[in-house]
């Protein structure tokens, strides 16, 4: 529209404003002609000063300066203005005409239909509107892009089914292609979607250092009509069977305000959670929660899925997967308690029927005598807590109950903190007499690792004062998935008001800078934390400082069949353990990729101390999705003590499962997996508006223009004014502009009306 | 061994207010003499492991104590037997135990799920009511653990038979010495070595029978039973002379090791 105005007025598009360089050609006739406007404009002057009586001095000014404006713009005219613009020459050029061939082309939000269609329809034919307009001007060159720019024999041959846009790729590559030949620009059709994490700098540095602009053609509408969104969902990595997992999701969605949709965990096309989602305005984001169990071993694919709405535009966007290792493994946590007590009875008789974790008790119930349960075998801390770091790091969790600091050497003591600290491993501190501040344990490697603050007074244990606490859930508590004892949020908060009083000794009530708080407890007159966590170093470490949790199973108000203390102690051990490191670590940069592109494996190696190692001999043997074995040699990277990196291609779609071992001396270190899926990927449908914001930043970067379909009828012309390439000088002659002519009589005009409005007409 | 040496010890250190009381019971005096500790009443829990006797309606009265001081038969060998072992457990192990008075609690009593370990004596004479049945039931069920004690003969047919309203489907093992029960603390390998307190003339053999949660012997004793024993007596007049010390020993080595168990198990 303003385009079309502007050529209205001003005869010519704005580029030949904006590229051409304006200059006077005046013949000999135009200095004549000067002389006779100033003898002209000198009379004028005389006349209306010698009109005495006939209007105010002001008004008399007014004509003079009317007729002086109009010689002058006539004057202009014959001094001849030109605008010099560089113009291609037709057929000498080159110009790349790069067409995104990805899946989100298929979206139909071009006036109903799919956004290629509009491809097809510019240049899928020679004469079609704007290849004839630009094959007219510039040799073509064309390419398809979705993960990398080809060329393009015929427009018929794109398929738009690219599972990735890389718009940085497409461009560097379709510029190194064209490297030497007169290039007048580039043309770039595209919806603006970019399904990588790649900058897009290096790739307009470097066509700002060629000096190609690059034109750029936005297909679709910036914002879908109708459409829901699972715009994120964080999974952990890896799981232990049997884990209740608590998942956040993003929910965003447009036209659908108000409804309410259930948000379904799928696992191999089973539904094991679902989630009432009321969805927010139109734009804005909506957390969602959802809770289901990792009953399943192995790579397991969990799929996040809102039903297609009615009407809705894109539907692929309404699931997200997520790969989650689920170990079928049994963990092993050592427990030691510093006193014969029920909460070390009622924990390990919680947690007695889970197959995945195994804990390894040892009580002092007398001085120097302990009683041994769940161990492996006769030997198992028979010398009492272990005493070497290889000993106690073969443990991926560690329980202290009520047992003072002095049981510990100093060396115990260093080695609990590096426990957390080095070996990644998760400390729990249960309340008690012994424990805390009360069982001496300031200003030790303990507390450091802790995420409470301890005073440094030391208490004997007949003086310590009982505090009867109600427990609650904190904001973090409510939303954390240990602290959920029911089966949605709002049963759970319901529960936390239900259930028993218990009692502490350790009256704690500071927590350390970055710790959390997700349970605090109240005696009717102060607050103290019931449990807290930070993470130290690699691991974690926990308080919780009460010492008859199981009340929550024996009380009388809870019945027999309760699983509140069974859930809670579960999910708190469990939790414990979760993401704790083994000797070898291994992990891939990404879940998934898409067959033929290759993937990185990373594997930290430690030996039984976890003390990194650099020369270790590390394979990865790879099962791919047809039972197809390889091994993939993995370097030590050099860059970080360790770590070790091979990469492999998968050739086919479908699961690939590598399981990285590592020797040394000849001998096994440790071994451990990951899994990589090689399948297209849906992230053409995320975020499937137009990216006009992206496109006008290649446009305006390299000195090109952005055009919608609106209004690229006329790119093909702006295109001849480049500069760039073959080009031949051409004048733009100016006083022939319908504006100078509006102008003039506009002046003329104003001057008879106001002659005749003070009586000189 | 050594543990072994400190609890006789400590029989002796009971002693003294052991052998007045034996005098006075059995000697023909009514009344008992002190304890060296103050017994107080039922006191609030504040998470010390309390030694907790059951209190039951027997139906046949208010039964008999003997040494002519009457009373309740849940109340046998009461508070000497609760005080001696809850002294003899604070000293020799790291068991927080008040000593300074027991619980007394009904079976229906929601005060009893506090402490997990409870003692009842003389089981021949319970008759439990139905509330009372199934509050017990879930009393054991959800954790707790339950000894009987001062019991014999015919008595034993009652305590089964009223354990079937409290778990109809359990079944009763006898216990011998390779229970886990026997070695939680100290080890007994012959529990049957222990006799009877000499005061009943018994001929029965006393025997220790359990009953294990789902009737599975992997999994914890959810009650022990001692038949044809009276164990507490034996604590009660601990360092009286009224045994020997030795054989006082073996019977606190069965009140600890139930205790330790109960609290572990």
């Amino acid at each position: 529209m303003f385009e079309s105005l502007f050529r209205v007025f001003f005869e010519y598009r704005p580029v030949i404003f904006q590229q051409g360089e304006f200059r006077l050609d005046p013949s000999s006739g135009a200095y004549v002609a000067s002389i006779v406007a100033a003898a002209v404009l000198l009379v004028a002057i005389v006349t209306y000063r010698a009109a005495g009586g006939k209007g105010s001095p002001r008004e008399r000014a007014a004509l003079a300066a009317l007729r002086i404006l109009t010689i002058a713009l006539v004057l202009l005219c014959l001094f001849r203005p030109v605008l010099v613009v560089k113009a291609a020459v037709p057929q000498q050029n080159f110009l790349a005409v790069l067409i995104d061939d990805s899946r989100s082309m298929q979206i139909p939000d071009w006036g109903g239909q799919p956004r290629g269609a509009f491809v097809k329809q510019q240049f899928g034919a020679s004469d079609a509107g704007l290849m004839q307009a630009l094959s007219d001007r510039f040799v073509l060159r064309t390419f398809r892009f979705s993960s990398a720019a080809s060329r393009l024999a015929s427009v018929s041959d794109l398929s738009f089914a690219g599972a990735q846009t890389r718009l940085g790729a497409a461009l560097d590559g379709a510029r190194q292609e064209l490297a030497g030949l007169p290039l007048a620009g580039m043309v770039l059709v595209s919806d603006g979607a970019d399904t990588t994490d790649a900058s897009l700098n290096d790739a307009l540095l470097g066509l700002k250092a060629a000096a190609v602009p690059v034109f750029t053609v936005g297909i679709g509408r910036d914002r879908l009509a109708r459409d829901v969104q699972i715009d994120r969902v964080s999974t952990p990595r890896t799981a232990l069977k049997g884990t209740s997992l608590v998942v956040d999701a993003v929910v965003t969605q447009t036209g659908y305000a108000g409804d309410t949709v259930s948000l379904d965990v799928e696992d191999a096309g089973r539904i094991v959670g679902s989630q009432a989602v009321k969805l927010p305005a139109d734009g804005e984001p909506a957390a969602v929660r959802v809770r289901f169990m990792a009953s399943d071993a192995g790579a397991r694919r969990f799929r996040f899925r809102i039903a297609p709405r009615p009407g809705e535009l894109v539907a692929e966007n309404n699931a997200r997967d997520a790969l989650i290792e689920v170990a079928d493994r049994r963990e092993k946590i050592l427990y030691f308690e510093g006193e014969p007590r029920f909460e070390m009875k009622f924990l390990r008789k919680a947690v007695a029927d889970d197959p995945n974790l195994q804990v390894v008790t040892l009580q002092r119930t007398a001085e120097n005598k302990y009683f041994r349960v769940g161990v492996d075998d006769a030997e198992q801390l028979l010398a009492g807590f272990p005493k070497t770091r290889d000993e106690l790091f073969a443990y991926r969790g560690l329980i202290l109950g009520s047992i003072e600091a002095g049981a510990f050497t100093g060396d115990q003591l260093r080695m609990i903190g590096e426990f957390v600290e080095r070996r990644g491993g998760g400390l729990l501190m249960l309340g008690g007499p012994r424990a805390f501040a009360e069982g001496g344990y300031a200003e030790t490697p303990v507390a450091d690792a802790l995420p409470v603050v301890l005073d440094r007074v030391s208490r004997a244990a007949e003086s310590l004062s009982v505090a009867h606490l109600r427990v609650r859930p904190t904001r973090a508590g409510e939303a954390h998935g240990v602290t959920q004892i029911a089966a949605t949020e709002a049963a759970s908060a319901g529960r936390w008001k239900d259930l028993p009083i218990l009692t502490s000794l350790n009256p704690i009530r500071a927590i350390k800078p970055g710790a959390t708080v997700l349970l605090t407890g109240t005696d009717g007159r102060r607050e103290q934390v019931v449990l807290a966590f930070q993470r130290y170093g690699r691991g974690k470490a926990i308080a919780f400082p009460v010492q008859d949790s199981w009340h929550w199973q024996m009380d009388a108000s809870i019945d027999v069949d309760d699983p509140t203390h069974e859930n809670l102690w579960r999910q708190l051990l469990r939790w414990v353990v979760d993401g704790v490191p083994g000797v070898v670590d291994v992990r891939s940069t990404t879940d998934r990729v898409e067959p033929g592109e290759p993937v990185t494996l990373v594997a930290d190696v430690v030996d039984p101390t976890f003390v990194e190692l650099n020369d270790a001999r590390t394979v990865a043997h790879v099962t791919g999705p047809r039972g197809t074995e390889f091994d993939v040699p993995m370097q030590w990277t050099g860059d970080r003590n360790g770590e070790y990196r091979g990469t492999f291609t998968p050739a086919d779609a479908g699961s690939y499962s590598a399981q990285v071992e590592a020797y040394r001396g000849g001998k096994t270190i440790g071994s451990g997996t990951t899994d990589v899926r090689a399948a297209p990927s849906d992230a053409e449908y995320f975020d499937a508006t137009m990216h006009a914001a992206r496109l006008q930043r290649i446009a305006s970067e390299t000195g090109g223009r952005f055009y919608t379909p609106d209004n690229v009828a006329g790119m093909a012309e702006d295109l001849q004014y480049t500069g760039r390439g073959v080009t031949t000088v051409e004048e733009r002659e100016l006083w022939h502009m319908p504006v100078v002519l509006i102008l003039l009589l506009g002046l003329l005009s104003a001057e008879w009306f106001l002659r005749r409005r003070v009586g000189l007409a | 061994m050594k543990l072994v040496v400190r609890a006789a010890v400590l029989c002796a250190a009971v002693a003294a207010a052991g052998a007045v009381l034996y005098g006075q019971r059995f000697g023909g005096g009514s009344r008992r003499a002190p304890l060296d500790v103050q017994v107080q009443g039922n006191t609030p829990y504040d998470g010390r492991f309390v030694f907790v006797r059951l209190r039951y309606n027997s139906g046949f009265g208010g039964g008999f104590r003997r040494g002519g001081g009457g009373g309740p038969m849940w109340a046998h060998d009461y508070p000497d037997g609760e005080v001696h072992l809850s002294r003899i457990l604070q000293e020799i192990t790291l068991l927080r135990i008040r000593t300074d008075g027991s619980n007394i609690l009904s079976l229906d009593d929601p005060e009893l799920f506090n402490y997990p370990v409870a003692y009842m004596a003389e089981p021949g004479f319970w008759q439990p009511s139905a509330s009372e049945a199934e509050s017990f039931r879930k009393y054991l069920l959800k954790g707790g653990f339950a000894i009987f004690d001062d019991f014999r003969g015919p008595h034993w047919n009652n305590l089964q038979y009223q354990m079937r309203q409290v778990l109809p489907d359990a079944q009763w093992v006898e216990l011998d010495g390779t229970a886990q029960i026997f070695h939680s603390f100290f080890e007994i390998d012959h529990p049957e070595d222990l006799a009877p307190p000499p005061i009943y003339g018994q001929a029965e053999a006393p025997s220790y029978w359990g009953i294990y949660e789902n009737n599975d012997p992997k999994k914890r004793l959810l009650v022990v039973a001692n038949v044809d024993q009276d164990i507490s007596e034996y604590w009660e007049y601990s360092g009286t002379g009224f045994v020997p010390v030795d054989v006082t020993n073996e019977a606190y080595k069965f009140g600890v090791n139930y205790v330790i168990y109960g609290l572990t198990h």
